[in-house]
């Protein structure tokens, strides 16, 4: 009920700021440009060419599963150390770190699932020149070559991989800074010191004797060191009013990579661009550096609020990752010897067969930290998909009701609101799962606290939605209100627990409460103690169906650098700088380990986050952030989502309607249609908009909106299986078609724009939502030569390799299932998914041109983590030869269920004359069916059998009975 | 149009009728019926709960087949068959209620969750029937009071009709309580409007009257001020020319009329040894030889020369001289400031009638009954702020610091078509962070007394306020509520 201004004078004068700069668009002046950034500018300007760095190849350690190397810089004759290792599952790993840093370098923690197991490497041949080493059983070899220091991989007389093939491979190595005080009365007492120890070394240390002989570049180096220049930037920075004291000086890396054979390389998220990352020689680099951008733009590099240093090269042949382990500030620059070429020109060469191979290189650069690459070497996608799985692990198993519809709103003004919103969606029969409270329903932005006035009884609000077996979340940011009458403040600032600032002290910053700090999550200690907040009688007013949404969580800091924190802080014997855009992941996985922790281990959590990093898909959900209401914003929705699930977080979605700004209601209703079809459903929007629940807009657009939620529903079986398979092998629910049809050339060659528009749940599911104003129809490319797809509203068949024009209404969503798969769907749309648990199952089978069929049938309980005990039911449907049957895919698997088969139905069929079902215990018996000739849509009437049974479906034809009579 | 021929058997006669009835007749039918009773779910039941009891009792013996209401029942004879409801499929009457959807609209599915689109009566004996969505049949949640629709869930659904059915009477008699005072309430305001309206009436007709006095009035003084310009232009020319003697006429005939008051000498006379002080009324007075005023002439006579000479008082301004020019051009002056004075009062009476107007334009209700509520003010606390309402004029909210924002001034009436006068809109309110500017919606509720009940504000700047008064109460409502006992 209060006016923006009253509630919001903290922020109001940053928002002013912004707001007065550019009404409708990032400003982008609040945020670095590579030019703005030293490093970036530094690394950047130093162009391809002989790289000084040579391989010392007398150094060489080879254990059975480690090879060390060192390496050095001709220049300043700075050591470092490469090591290699390969990685069970056709994985190359490369670290290079300083041979004797100043002081050690961060690397990073707690992505990597465990220490990836290695696999024997061997020697293969050796000479003055480099070394050739074998990669397992394979025929991959890597050879180094060591003037100038070089790492290709090769299988057979490919090359997959080089890497400092351009010789840009830069190392700043720590150093101290020559123009103090200090630095002076150090190196004169170091010189002193080590004159002191040669003298008396001789004889107590004959080792070290050993090494400084080892190390006859070690008196070159200092006096080579003092001549190199020191440039602007590297000891202290100033953006806009921010200054950053760089303590460290420079400690920038920077590696590249050539991938020869390779147009088009994806991933690298978070940006608001098209699925394929464009070249970038004329324009910035690619940034990863996590950031509250407000309102971003559409379509370029500009780092936004997750990072995930993953990227995937992908041809016809093969498929292959890049994992940058590396969380600081980074910087990615993509450029490709066919990037200037049109759609003729490749055809030309195409005809011509002249074409030079296509190669594209790529060049990372972070600010600080070591070089600990990992190369996944495929070859399939799925392949990528399982090595990145196997070093971050797979997205976490949701409840199933996460699943379902969200709604949300900044904010839900008290708890009546919340109530008549519910009541809202049972009036006009609309389902939803998750009602979502904002920063407004806490007491004063304090975290883990009610308004009491607003949210005076929040149990019984909690209570009033659990009756209808739905839930909450509720937020809860990283940002502390500092204030001495607020409990989680001062226990974390008594326990220590805060980040720090340069001079030690805890660090301030501003955010929604005004003045406020920030836990330290990098301390497993603090993790600890905040997910020990989250158990019931600790966090009041809190019950098992509210769940946690962290936002703000780059950190968010409303005055800081970039509207993020200061890099010169302190988290203990690391600066920010190392660390920053773990933050975010840090925060989700305390978060997630309370919500597990306050059952007893029980249940599975739902968290959803702003920030994220690689790895963080073992930890819930995450959204596009601030998007806006506009046509632009859905269509890049959908590239966004598929960059993210490439990269192993499936688990994405964006805000339903724009989160700034009013959608029209055509945007809206079109808004829901596709969020309907992407894996993570929530409706959200700013708190000056006016309200937009379903029903607010007529009937028929109540009726529209109501038709794609319930068509969500019904696939929620569908859905859930698809993350349980997500949760197994790391494949994305949300896929491009580039993976699927991955030999479809006509796709990869024109890259048609339909790439990027389209979306396929699962490998199943085609889906291409309107996303266009006033559409009158789309075009959709429907891929496979060999593969029929039919829509799932009309059951009409249709050829795969064609671009399809599908005229479309306001009702219309375009969705086609692959003509052999078989998928299970929930028909009876219930107020939520819980209401749903017992329904029966509908199998739509679609049968191929080889008229057979195949799909999977997952069933648990839905929330627990009792299918690690082995309870759940996973089955096999597969439809050949006229016999669609469900065999046990887990036997060992012990898990009941009500839910029965209430109907198959079966596209492409022909009419049988009978139809027999026989269960597990030997009965047989008839089915009723329906045969609808015009689509050949064949319906099996209530065959009735146990979801978790063994049973098969014969379906007799008329030219099989009369084989049978004669 | 797609024909379809339904066959049914007549219990009386033992014999098949056969209908031909169009498809979309049926279906019309079907769903008008659906639609009245969810009209009448929708709209205020409260007082159907006695009808349907009665229905109840009629026909509850018979009722074998699950979820549907008695009107319903003739479609679900046993029989060997069924026919959807729709007509469009016949299906074996064992797949009613199989829990597995065969038609289209769903009726062959009542009692179950089967039918996407299918409905399921809840009959709530002692409480008031309505239909659910199929879907909430055994989905774990208790809908209908009586439990009906979870027969077979693990929910242990209590039958609640009965304390239902008592609160909602209860509920339903203070209504009617209220409706009955609000209504009694309403005639006296009503009546009170009238008079009001009356009242405002004869106020208007009154400056009407006024203002017409002041026009004429106006006339008058224009033509004397006219007069008295070209009284002074002659003076003027005769001046000019030299003519001293036809200017002393002049100048006599314009003036004669004229005296001096003590106002005046106390405004235009000062004493030269203290300029800032004014004479005082006993000084002034005293110049003019005791008398109050004093004839131009007289005055010339006896006073201007002291003044003139000037050695212990002066006149003040020399653009108001007393000799010199003559004094009909004070008469212009005079008669101007005059003119002005009438023209600033004809205004302000134009102003009110007009204001006055404006009001009365406004529509209080067929009968005045919202003219009390004009220049009348409603507050109400809401967590930390004080909301105002003033029908007809403005809304406004005040923080605990004192701050006063506006939300909108009187907009329009904006109900239902039915009943227009049950919301009220005021915009152009304070303008808002993001663009617009705040906007109050006001909904009339019937009560006994006067007063502001509830704000909210659902979206940034667009407030909603519950205001309940007696002259909300609709006659029809109560007409309704006793219909339906009948």
């Amino acid at each position: 009920m209060a006016s923006f201004t009253e509630r919001m004078v903290p922020v109001l004068v940053l928002w002013l700021a912004v707001c007065l700069a550019e009404t409708w668009a990032v400003d982008r002046g609040n945020f670095k440009t590579c030019d703005q950034s030293a490093f970036c500018k530094r690394q950047r300007a130093l162009k391809p060419g002989e790289s000084p760095y040579r391989a010392l190849l007398e150094t060489m350690e080879l254990t059975n599963t480690r090879l060390t190397l060192q390496l050095i810089n001709d220049n300043n004759k700075v050591r470092l150390l490469l090591e290699l290792y390969r990685l069970q599952g056709n994985i190359t790993r490369v670290k290079i770190n300083e041979l004797k840093p100043l002081k050690p370098r961060y690397e990073v923690p707690d992505v990597l699932i465990r220490e990836p197991p290695t696999e024997p490497l061997s020697l293969l041949s050796q000479d003055e020149n480099g070394v050739v080493l074998s990669l397992g059983s394979e025929s991959q070899r890597v050879i180094i070559s060591a003037r100038p220091f070089r790492l290709d991989i090769m299988e057979g007389s490919d090359v997959l991989m080089s890497l400092n093939s351009r010789g840009l491979l830069t190392f700043e190595h720590l150093r101290m800074r020559k123009d103090t005080f200090s630095y002076k009365v150090t190196s004169t007492v170091a010189s002193v010191w080590d004159n002191i120890k040669r003298v008396f070394s001789s004889q107590a240390d004959p080792e070290a004797e050993k090494k400084e002989e080892a190390d006859p570049a070690n008196q070159a180096e200092t006096t080579k060191e003092e001549e190199e220049k020191v440039e602007d930037g590297m000891w202290e920075e100033t953006f806009k009013s921010h200054s950053d004291s760089k303590p460290n000086g420079p400690s920038a890396i920077s590696l590249d990579f050539s991938l020869p054979g390779v147009e088009h390389v994806y991933g690298i998220p978070e940006h608001a661009d098209t699925l394929r990352l464009k070249t970038t020689e004329n324009g910035d680099p690619y940034r990863l550096y996590n950031l509250d951008v407000f309102q971003y733009e559409l379509y370029n590099p500009m780092a936004l609020y997750g990072a995930v240093p993953v990227m995937l090269a992908h041809n016809t042949q093969r498929t292959t990752g890049i994992f940058w382990l590396n969380a600081a500030e980074t910087w990615v620059d993509i450029s490709s010897n066919t990037a200037g070429k049109t759609v003729f020109g490749k055809m030309l060469d195409y005809v011509q067969g002249s074409s030079e191979t296509p190669q594209t290189d790529v060049r990372w650069i972070s600010e600080s930290g070591i070089i600990d690459v990992f190369l996944m070497l495929g070859p399939t996608p799925k392949d990528v998909f399982s090595q990145y799985a196997s070093l971050t692990g797979t997205q976490s198993f949701p409840p199933l009701a996460s699943l379902g519809y969200h709604q949300c709103r900044w904010n839900y003004n008290d708890q009546e609101d919340v109530q008549s919103v519910d009541a809202g969606f049972d009036e006009h029969d609309i389902p939803y799962d998750f009602i979502w409270l904002d920063i407004e329903h806490t007491d004063g932005k304090r975290y883990f606290t009610w308004d009491p006035h607003k949210f005076a009884t929040p149990k019984e609000m909690l209570q009033g939605l659990m009756d209808k077996k739905r839930k909450l979340v509720a937020i809860v940011d990283p940002h502390i209100k500092v204030d001495s009458n607020y409990k989680i403040h001062n226990e974390i600032r008594s326990k220590g627990f805060y980040i720090k600032n340069k001079d030690g002290g805890d660090y301030e910053g501003w955010c929604w409460p005004g003045s406020a700090s920030y836990p330290d999550f990098f301390r497993a200690d603090m993790r600890a103690w905040w997910a020990s907040m989250f158990a019931y009688d600790q966090y009041e007013g809190s019950m098992e169906n509210m769940y946690t949404w962290n936002d703000m969580n780059e950190p968010s800091v409303f005055n800081g650098p970039e509207v993020t924190m200061h890099k010169d802080t302190v988290h203990g014997a690391w600066e920010h700088r190392d660390v920053h855009n773990l933050y975010g992941f840090y925060v989700q996985m305390a978060t997630a380990e309370g919500l597990i922790q306050r059952s007893g281990g029980i249940e599975r959590p739902f968290v959803l986050t702003r920030a994220f990093f690689a790895g963080s898909q073992r930890y819930g959900a995450v959204w596009t952030g601030d998007n806006a209401a506009e046509w632009d914003h859905l269509k890049i929705s959908i590239p966004m989502c598929l960059s993210l699930g490439l990269v192993g977080i499936s688990f994405c979605g964006a805000d339903v309607g724009g989160f700034f700004k009013s959608p029209s209601t055509e945007l809206l209703v079109r808004w829901y249609q596709t969020g309907a079809y992407q894996p993570f459903f929530r409706a959200h929007a700013h708190l000056d908009t006016p309200r937009r629940e379903p029903w607010l807009f007529g009937p028929e657009n109540t009726a529209l909106i109501r038709e794609a939620v319930r068509q969500r529903y019904t696939l929620l079986p569908y859905w859930y299986q698809q993350f349980y398979h997500a949760h197994r092998t790391g494949e994305p629910i949300m896929r491009p078609l580039i993976q699927l049809f991955r030999k479809g050339r006509h796709v990869l060659k024109l890259s048609v724009p339909l790439m990027f528009f389209n979306s396929a749940a699962g490998r199943d599911l085609l889906v291409h939502p309107v996303t266009e104003e006033g559409a009158r129809g789309v075009t959709a490319y429907l891929p496979g030569k060999d593969t029929v797809w039919f829509d799932i509203h009309t059951f009409q068949k249709h050829n795969g390799a064609q671009n399809l024009y599908i005229p479309v209404t306001m009702s219309s969503i375009p969705v086609f299932q692959r003509g052999g798969s078989i998928i299970p769907r929930k028909v009876r749309v219930r107020r939520s998914s819980t209401c749903m648990e017992h329904d029966p199952y509908t199998l739509y089978v679609a049968l191929n041109l080889q008229r057979t069929a195949e799909g999977e049938l997952y069933i648990d309980d839905g929330h627990t983590f009792n299918y690690e005990k082995k309870e759940f039911i996973h089955r096999r449907l597969s439809f050949a030869k006229n016999i669609l049957s469900s065999v046990n895919l887990a036997p060992d698997a012990q898990f009941t269920t009500r839910s029965w088969i209430e109907r198959v139905v079966i596209l492409g069929a022909s009419k049988p004359s009978k139809v027999t079902l026989q269960t597990a215990d030997g009965q047989d018996s008839q089915l009723e069916f329906d045969f609808d000739a015009s689509m050949s849509v064949l319906t099996l009437r209530k065959p009735g059998m146990n979801a978790g049974a063994d049973w098969t479906v014969m379906l007799q034809r008329l030219l099989n009975l009369y084989k049978h009579l004669s | 149009m797609r024909h379809v021929t339904a066959c049914f058997r007549k219990r009386k006669h033992g014999e098949f009728k056969c209908l031909s009835r169009s498809f979309k007749q049926v279906l019309a039918g079907f769903y008008e019926t659906g639609r009245r009773e969810f009209t009448v779910l929708d709209s205020d039941m409260r007082f159907q709960v006695i009808v349907a009891a009665v229905f109840w009792s009629g026909f509850v013996e018979s009722r074998k087949v699950r979820g549907i209401s008695s009107s319903y029942k003739r479609f679900y004879k046993e029989r060997k068959s069924f026919l959807c409801i729709d007509g469009s499929k016949i299906i074996p009457f064992e797949q009613v209620n199989d829990d597995y959807c065969d038609c289209e609209d769903g009726s062959d599915e009542p009692g179950t969750s089967a039918c996407p689109r299918g409905r399921f009566y809840c009959t709530n004996l002692g409480f008031r029937p309505h239909y659910i969505p199929s879907s909430r049949v055994n989905d774990g949640i208790c809908d209908c009071c009586d439990a009906s629709d979870e027969y077979n869930s693990p929910a242990h659904c209590q039958n609640t009709c009965w304390n239902l059915g008592q609160k909602e009477r209860a509920y339903v008699e203070g209504q009617m309580r209220t409706l009955d005072e609000g209504l009694r309430l309403k005639q006296q305001l009503i009546e009170e409007g009238v008079l009001l309206w009356r009242e405002k009436q004869a106020q208007l007709r009154e400056l009407q009257q006024v203002a017409e006095d002041l026009q004429i009035k106006l006339e008058e003084h224009r033509r004397r001020k006219h007069e008295a310009e070209r009284l002074k232009e002659q003076t003027l020319k005769a001046l000019e020319a030299g003519d001293s003697g036809k200017g002393r006429i002049l100048m006599r005939s314009c003036c004669n009329p004229y005296s001096i008051t003590v106002d005046e000498v106390k405004t235009k006379v000062v004493l030269v040894h203290d300029e800032e002080r004014l004479l005082s009324e006993d000084e002034a007075l005293g110049l003019l030889g005791g008398g109050h005023q004093i004839d131009l002439t007289k005055f010339r006579r006896t006073l201007w020369d002291v003044l003139t000479r000037g050695d212990s008082v002066k006149v003040r301004s020399i653009s108001l001289h007393f000799q010199h020019p003559p004094r009909c051009f004070f008469a212009a002056e005079w008669e101007a400031t005059n003119l002005k004075k009438v023209e600033e009062a004809y205004e302000t009476v134009n102003m009110e009638i007009s204001d006055l107007r404006k009001k009365l334009a406004i529509d209080y209700g067929t009968d005045w009954e919202f003219l009390f509520l004009n220049s009348q003010c409603y507050k109400l606390k809401v967590y930390e702020y004080i909301y105002t309402l003033c029908p007809f004029n403005q809304v406004t909210q005040k923080n605990t610091a004192g701050t006063e924002v506006s939300l909108g001034t009187w907009g329009m009436w904006a109900g239902t078509p039915k009943n227009q006068y049950s919301q009220m809109v005021y915009e152009n309110g304070e303008p808002c962070w993001q663009g617009g500017s705040r906007t109050t919606t006001v909904t009339l509720t019937c009560g006994t007394e006067t007063a502001l009940r509830s704000v909210k504000e659902p979206s940034k700047c667009q407030y909603i306020m519950d205001f309940q008064t007696p002259v909300a109460c609709q006659p029809v409502l109560k007409q309704r509520g006793i219909h339906s006992e009948l």
